[in-house]
Order: C-alpha cells, then sequence, then structure tokens
C-alpha cells in the first residue's frame, strides 16, 4: 500500500434505491444521520456561539487587513499525535507531538491561521494528573496562540466535580448549557424533518413527542421511536404500497417495545424452577429482612417450595444451575460460581416487579 | 467383561485391545465412544469429565485415543502457565510446528481461532483434552466460554474434553455459557479395586496368592485410603515381605493363615509410616532388605528439635504464653505481688482448655517483651539483637506477622509452634511452662 494513501471503503455496485412510497420517503428523512442544514429549536444557541466564534477569530487577526480569508482548522480532539497531524500533517509520539504542539501556541508568528478546536466528550480526557485539560485550556490563554477552545460534555458541573482547580480556573466563565427539548420543540424538529411529506397523523407526532419528553427529552430516540412506528405501520399493512398514514396504534406499539421492561417479560418467560427460585429468594429475604441471602439459606426455601407445589425436590446442583441462569440473565446478582453454595444472592430487580411479573399469570 | 466396547466406526480388533486395558471402565468407555460417533460424525462440542482422584478419567481418555489412533491433542492446564503455551500446544499436536510458529508473541484469543480456521477442515472429530481444567478459572475470563464452544467459534469438528476433580457447579461464569456434557467417573468399588490391583501379578508367583494378598492390603487400607494409585504403590512395596517366608520355605503357598499373621503388622506399620510418607519408599524397601526393626527409623516429623539461641528460646516461650493466655491473667502469672485476685473470678469455668483448640490469638509487640522480661531471670538490656532475634524467628516461620500494614509501630505476631515443640524448648532452659499455660491450671 503506498504510504499516504487515503483511507476508502470498497464502492457499492449498485446505487442506493430511491424510496418508493412516502413511508419509505418518511423514513430516510427522519434518520438521525440525515442532519438538516439548519436546526429548529436551537436557533438561540447557534446564534450565541457563532457570535462568540467570530468575535474571537476577528479579535486574533484584527489589524491585518479587511479583505483576510479566515482559515480556520477544525479539529476533533482525540489526542495529542492527532491533534498535531490534523494541525500540519506530521507523524510524531505522543510526548514529541505536546511539545510540538506547544512550542506552536507559544511562540509568535506573522501570519498565523486562528484554529478552532472542537473537543468532545471531554470527560474522557480526565488522567490523574490532568496534563491533557490543562494543556487544551491553557493555551487558548497564551497571547500568541490564536486558538479558540469549544469542549463538550455531558454534565454541567464537570469543571468543578472532577478538575483540579488550576483547570478549572483556566476553563472561563462563557459556558453554555443546552436544554432538553421540550414537547412542543420535539414536534417541531419532527415536522421540520418531514417537511411536508405526510405519512404521520398529528396526534401520533404529538403522543411520541410528548412521550419522549417526559421521559429524557433525547431528540434521537424521538426520532428512532417515528422510523420504528413507520416500520410497524409497514408491516401491519395488507399492502406494503398502499400502507396508509401512521396512526397511534403504531406509535403505541413502537413506545411498548422501546421503553418497557425486557425484565418483567423475562421473568414471565422463564421456566417453573426458575419462577420458584425467584419466589425463594423474596421468601428468604422477607424472613431475614435483608436484601441479601447465601445460596443454602435460599435453597432451603426453595426445596419447600417444591414440596408445596407437589413437585419433585429439587437437587442442590440443579438449584444451582437455576440460580446461576438467573444470574446470567442479569436477574439476580451473584458472586462468582466458585464459592459453590456460599455466595450471596441479591435481586437485581426490585420486589414489586417479581411479585407482579408472577402474579400476572 | 472384555469386548464389551462395541461401535460401527472404529476398527473391531483396536477395539477389543482398547477393552482389555480399561478394566471395570466399560460403562463410562461404552458412553464416551458413542458420545463420539463415527469418526466423520461430529461429536459433542465439550464434553466435562468428573471423578475423584484415580478414577480412571485420564486413562479412559487416553487409552480410547491411543488405541482408535485419533487426531487428539492432549495437555495439562498445570503446564499451561499462560495462553500462548496452550494455544502452541494445541496448533502443534493438530497441525505440525510450522503452524504453531505463526503465533504472534502473546496471541490473544483471536489469533488462536484465526490461524486454527486458516488450517484444511477436519477429516475426522479432532479432540483437545485439557486435564486439571479447574485451572482454566483461573485464566482470562474468556478463555473457558471460548473453549466450551470452540467447535462454534472455528467451524470445524473438533471437541473440548475437559478433566477435573470439581464439579462443574463452580466452573461456570457468571455471563453464562455453552453448557457441556457432564460425565461422572464414579469411585471404585473393593471388588473393583481388587480385581484391578490383581491384574499386576508377580511372575514367580501363582495369581491366587497375589489376589489374595491384595485382598488383606485392602482389608488393612480400605478404611483410609481407595485410591488406586496409592494403594498399587503400598502393594508394590510390601509384597516381597509377604513373600519372605515362601522364599525362605517356612510356609506353603496355600498356608494362609501363617501368610497373614506374617505381613499384617507390617502393613500396620506401614500406614504410620510410608503412608503418610514420615519415611521414604527407598528407606522403607532398604529396611526391608536389611531385616532390620522396620520402623525403628526415625520419621520426617520426629525431627522436631531445632537448636536456638539462648534468648530467642525465650523469646519464642514468651510468644507461646503471649498467645495462648489470656491478657487479663498476665498479672497473675507474671507479676511478682500482684494483690489479691480470687481465684472463681479468675477462672471461668466455661473457657477452661479452649484456648488450645481455637488455636493462637494475636498479641501485640510490648506484651511479648513485658513477658519476655519476666520470664528471663536478670537483666537484659533492650538491645538490636533481641529485636533482631524477633524478626528472625518470624523468618524462620516460628512467629508469624499478622498485621502487615505497618512495621514499626505496635506489630503483631502470632506463635506458630505446636506445645510439643515449646516444652521441649522450656526444659533445655528449665523453665516449667506448664505452670504457666492458663489452659493446663
Amino acid at each position: 500500500t503506498p504510504r499516504h494513501a487515503t483511507p476508502s471503503i470498497p464502492n457499492r455496485l449498485l446505487p442506493t434505491r430511491q424510496p418508493a412510497n412516502v413511508l419509505e420517503e418518511a423514513r430516510i428523512r427522519l434518520h438521525v444521520s440525515a442532519v438538516p442544514e439548519s436546526l429548529p429549536c436551537r436557533e438561540q444557541e447557534f446564534q450565541d456561539i457563532y457570535s462568540f466564534v467570530e468575535s474571537k477569530i476577528l479579535d486574533g487577526t484584527g489589524g491585518s487587513g479587511t479583505s483576510v480569508i479566515f482559515f480556520f482548522f477544525f479539529i476533533l480532539l482525540n489526542d495529542c499525535t492527532r491533534s498535531l497531524q490534523k494541525l500540519t500533517g506530521q507523524k510524531a509520539t505522543a510526548d514529541h507531538a505536546a511539545a510540538l504542539l506547544e512550542k506552536r501556541f507559544s511562540n509568535p508568528a506573522p501570519r498565523k491561521e486562528t484554529t478552532v478546536l472542537l473537543v468532545d466528550e471531554l470527560d474522557l480526557l480526565w488522567t490523574r494528573k490532568q496534563n491533557v485539560m490543562y494543556n487544551l485550556f491553557d493555551w487558548p490563554s497564551r497571547r500568541h496562540a490564536r486558538l479558540v477552545v469549544l469542549a463538550i460534555a455531558n454534565t454541567m458541573d464537570l469543571p468543578e466535580r472532577i478538575m483540579i482547580n488550576r483547570v478549572a480556573s483556566r476553563l472561563g466563565l462563557t459556558r453554555m448549557s443546552f436544554q432538553p427539548y421540550t414537547f412542543k420543540q420535539l414536534q417541531q424538529i419532527i415536522t421540520s424533518r418531514l417537511n411536508k411529506v405526510k405519512a404521520f397523523e398529528e396526534d401520533a407526532l404529538q403522543l411520541v413527542s410528548r412521550k419522549v419528553a417526559a421521559l429524557s427529552g433525547d431528540a434521537r430516540r424521538c426520532l428512532d421511536i417515528c422510523r420504528r412506528a413507520t416500520e410497524i405501520c409497514e408491516h401491519s399493512a395488507a399492502d406494503p404500497s398502499a400502507a396508509g398514514l401512521v396512526a397511534m396504534s403504531h406509535v403505541m406499539e413502537a413506545l411498548n417495545e422501546m421503553f418497557s421492561s425486557a425484565y418483567i417479560t423475562a421473568i414471565k418467560c422463564a421456566s417453573l424452577q426458575e419462577q420458584l427460585f425467584l419466589r425463594a429468594v423474596i421468601a428468604e429475604f422477607r424472613r431475614l429482612g435483608l436484601e441479601e441471602a447465601t445460596f443454602q439459606q435460599v435453597l432451603v426455601q426453595h426445596q419447600a417450595l417444591c414440596r408445596v407445589e407437589g413437585l419433585q425436590p429439587i437437587g442442590v446442583s440443579e438449584s444451582l444451575a437455576v440460580c446461576q441462569r438467573l444470574g446470567a440473565c442479569r436477574l439476580l446478582l451473584l458472586e462468582p460460581s466458585r464459592l459453590g453454595v456460599l455466595q450471596r444472592v441479591r435481586l437485581n430487580v426490585s420486589q414489586d416487579d417479581v411479585l407482579y411479573a408472577l402474579k400476572a399469570d | 467383561m472384555a469386548g464389551l466396547l462395541e461401535h460401527s466406526g472404529y476398527d473391531e480388533e483396536r477395539l477389543k485391545r482398547a477393552a482389555e486395558q480399561l478394566p471395570c471402565r466399560e460403562v463410562q468407555a461404552g458412553m464416551l465412544l458413542s458420545l463420539m460417533g463415527e469418526p466423520h460424525q461430529y461429536c459433542y462440542p465439550s464434553i466435562f469429565i468428573y471423578g475423584h482422584r484415580a478414577s480412571g478419567k485420564s486413562h479412559v481418555i487416553n487409552v480410547l485415543m491411543k488405541e482408535l489412533e485419533l487426531p487428539h491433542a492432549t495437555l495439562s492446564c498445570v503446564e499451561c502457565v499462560s495462553v500462548a503455551l496452550l494455544f502452541e500446544q494445541v496448533l502443534r499436536s493438530f497441525f505440525g510446528c510450522d503452524v504453531a510458529s505463526l503465533l504472534p508473541r502473546s496471541p490473544s484469543l483471536t489469533d488462536f481461532v484465526r490461524i486454527y480456521r486458516q488450517q484444511s477442515p477436519a477429516r475426522q472429530t479432532r479432540y483437545i483434552v485439557m486435564e486439571k481444567a479447574e485451572l482454566l478459572r483461573d485464566a482470562d475470563a474468556n478463555l473457558l466460554p471460548a473453549l466450551l464452544r470452540l467447535q462454534e467459534l472455528v467451524e470445524d469438528n473438533v471437541t473440548v474434553i475437559l478433566l477435573s476433580e470439581i464439579v462443574w457447579d463452580t466452573f461456570r461464569p457468571n455471563t453464562g455459557c455453552f453448557e457441556p456434557l457432564l460425565l461422572h467417573f464414579p469411585d471404585y468399588s473393593k471388588v473393583e479395586l481388587q480385581q484391578i490391583l490383581s491384574q499386576d501379578r508377580h511372575p514367580s508367583y501363582s495369581a491366587e496368592l497375589y489376589s489374595f494378598y491384595v485382598s488383606i492390603l485392602l482389608g488393612v487400607f480400605y478404611s483410609v485410603c481407595r485410591d488406586l494409585r496409592e494403594l498399587r504403590h503400598l502393594a508394590a512395596l510390601n509384597f516381597s515381605k509377604f513373600c519372605e517366608p515362601l522364599a525362605e520355605g517356612k510356609v506353603k503357598e496355600t498356608d494362609t493363615h501363617k501368610l497373614w499373621k506374617n505381613i499384617e503388622p507390617h502393613l500396620k506399620k506401614a500406614m504410620q509410616t510410608v503412608y503418610l510418607r514420615e519415611v521414604s519408599s527407598l528407606q522403607w524397601e532398604q529396611m526391608q532388605q536389611m531385616e532390620e526393626e522396620t520402623g525403628a527409623l526415625k520419621g520426617l516429623s520426629a525431627h522436631t528439635h531445632v537448636e536456638l539461641p539462648f534468648y530467642s528460646k525465650f523469646l519464642l516461650i514468651a510468644a507461646y504464653l503471649a498467645s495462648y493466655n489470656p491478657a487479663r491473667t498476665d498479672k497473675r502469672f507474671f507479676l511478682k505481688h500482684h494483690g489479691k485476685i480470687k481465684k472463681t473470678n479468675f477462672l471461668k469455668k466455661n473457657e477452661k482448655t479452649t484456648n488450645h483448640l481455637l488455636g493462637p490469638k494475636p498479641f501485640p509487640l510490648d506484651r511479648l517483651l513485658a513477658i519476655f522480661y519476666s520470664v528471663v531471670d536478670g537483666r537484659v538490656a533492650p538491645t538490636a539483637s533481641i529485636f533482631s532475634q524477633i524478626s528472625s524467628l518470624v523468618t524462620l516461620q516460628l512467629l508469624a506477622q499478622v498485621s502487615h500494614d505497618d512495621q514499626l509501630d505496635s506489630p503483631k505476631y502470632k506463635c506458630a509452634v505446636s506445645l510439643e515443640f515449646i516444652c521441649n524448648i522450656s526444659r533445655t532452659v528449665n523453665f516449667d511452662i506448664m505452670k504457666y499455660l492458663y489452659d493446663f491450671l
């Protein structure tokens, strides 16, 4: 392979199919990766960031004439080596790259482009000495750096929680929080995505956005549910070409699929002895008044329950196998199996859930 | 009994030869054969065989593999200290050294599977036999689940056979795995042991005589030992003594009672000496040849006499007293004018003689030194040599340091010697330790 080859994947032999009906069209538009040109409901945030970056860039290059073309690089930072490669195309070891970057940002140079550095998932850059984070926020504060750093993290109070003082102080005060979408905004996002493609009933859209807004306000989740609902709609129709609109029932089904807990279904579908074992666990917890019991204590209850139910009393190995299968499904939390009958058993689901699932049949 | 093994896929002659080598294991061998199926058929992906020590697990597998000439890799998990060795052995015994050298230096499971899949597919089932499989639990967490479904991973006709003395229940990983087929090898009964042991008879004596000897041997040892290997070893060791009267011409072969009279006390003595490895087998044989009084030799455990410096002896005595006496009785034992202590509240009856059953208790360094100064007559300066003697007693494993966190600030010790040992030591320095022990008051 050539040394500076451009990475690529094999091209597909046939071109992608064009959408055949309305539902397919809607599905393509609703795909998470289909990012629109303008983001609805985030106009204010867009404006804030835009003016912030613009002011910094104009500052940095101010005085060098009116018709300056702004070169600015847009870097997604993973580590020092990668960012150096992005900036200059050099390859170096991590330490060497850090030194080179240090030199670049601290020395004055007459015609240096402003660099905008976008750091995603900031919390993953945490190390014990925090020198990566420190450098990252120290460089833009240098006089000659001409660097704008935009960092993205999931928690608002990340600087206070994990950063040591000298890092947190360099972060500055320009902090911005993105609120989760309300249901109206979610509805607006979907309608703008669909863009006059008539695939959904109004009520169905409202139901999706209200449900999602109540739980997390995650736009991706909202789009996923809508796409799943179109699929359900297509499958339920007798003739796929004339499926009609996505109705409330389809959306309800999709919501149930994505939000219902799998634990209860798993308990309902468990075998008889597994259900008996769960009942024995709860009985033993009630007797002890604790949320933890050893396997041999549960075994006594399990065998008693078998007798009450009129089944053959279960052997130790079989009961242990039942217990470990439940542990492998994460319905129970178990210690390593080499402890044998002395391993402690805890429930991974609430007792009420177990009782509800066992009673429902 | 031989000739029970029957399977359509294999040569009759070979099966017969294998059956001759597997006395009392026909059922298990037959079960294994039917699981294996014909050579080109797919076998179950993994078989887990468990049974006590010397119940013929490896023997049955080895004989079947060798006699039927099946492609197999036998490896012991004790030897495979790293997975690299394990993979290398498997590849080498299946495909030869060239393929094994393809493995990178520290291979992962993926490397192994990749290289395996590059090789030509098997025309008949390949077997990987892993002995002492309980050690696989200490290896990487993904190794055991991967081995259990190796057939699926490498897409080849391969079967993993795990041999262990431990039941499967304690193997199962917490994340679940493919369940192997469990096969139990039960213990040999007394009759079966007799049958197997009678097979290796001495050529110069009749078979009846040897089987009579084996029945005497089992009569003595069966209650304490059912391990075939151990019994076979004992049988070989003591047979010459059993034959002695015959060789000298004192008794005839038919005179069983006299033979029994001759050998039985000898075997009883063997149980106390050679079975516990007090006397090595070589020494035992020499003793028999020299016609010495057997057991006159001092065993390994009789050498409990250790030469120690004077103060070390007292330090050890003090440590023993500190370990086995409760701290509240120190005042009564070691202070000259301790005032009046009523005997009734001093001796709590229910506490008596329990300390020696419960084992030694930890004590701090100051208490050891305090008891040491009151036990030793004459003034002893707390020099560096006293403290270095304490730490060398720890190195000699006569004391044990309990708390490892701080070496300097009041370390805690335990005394790790027996009562007999400390009595011997206190006798050499004329110290009556029994008078000072709370348990023997």
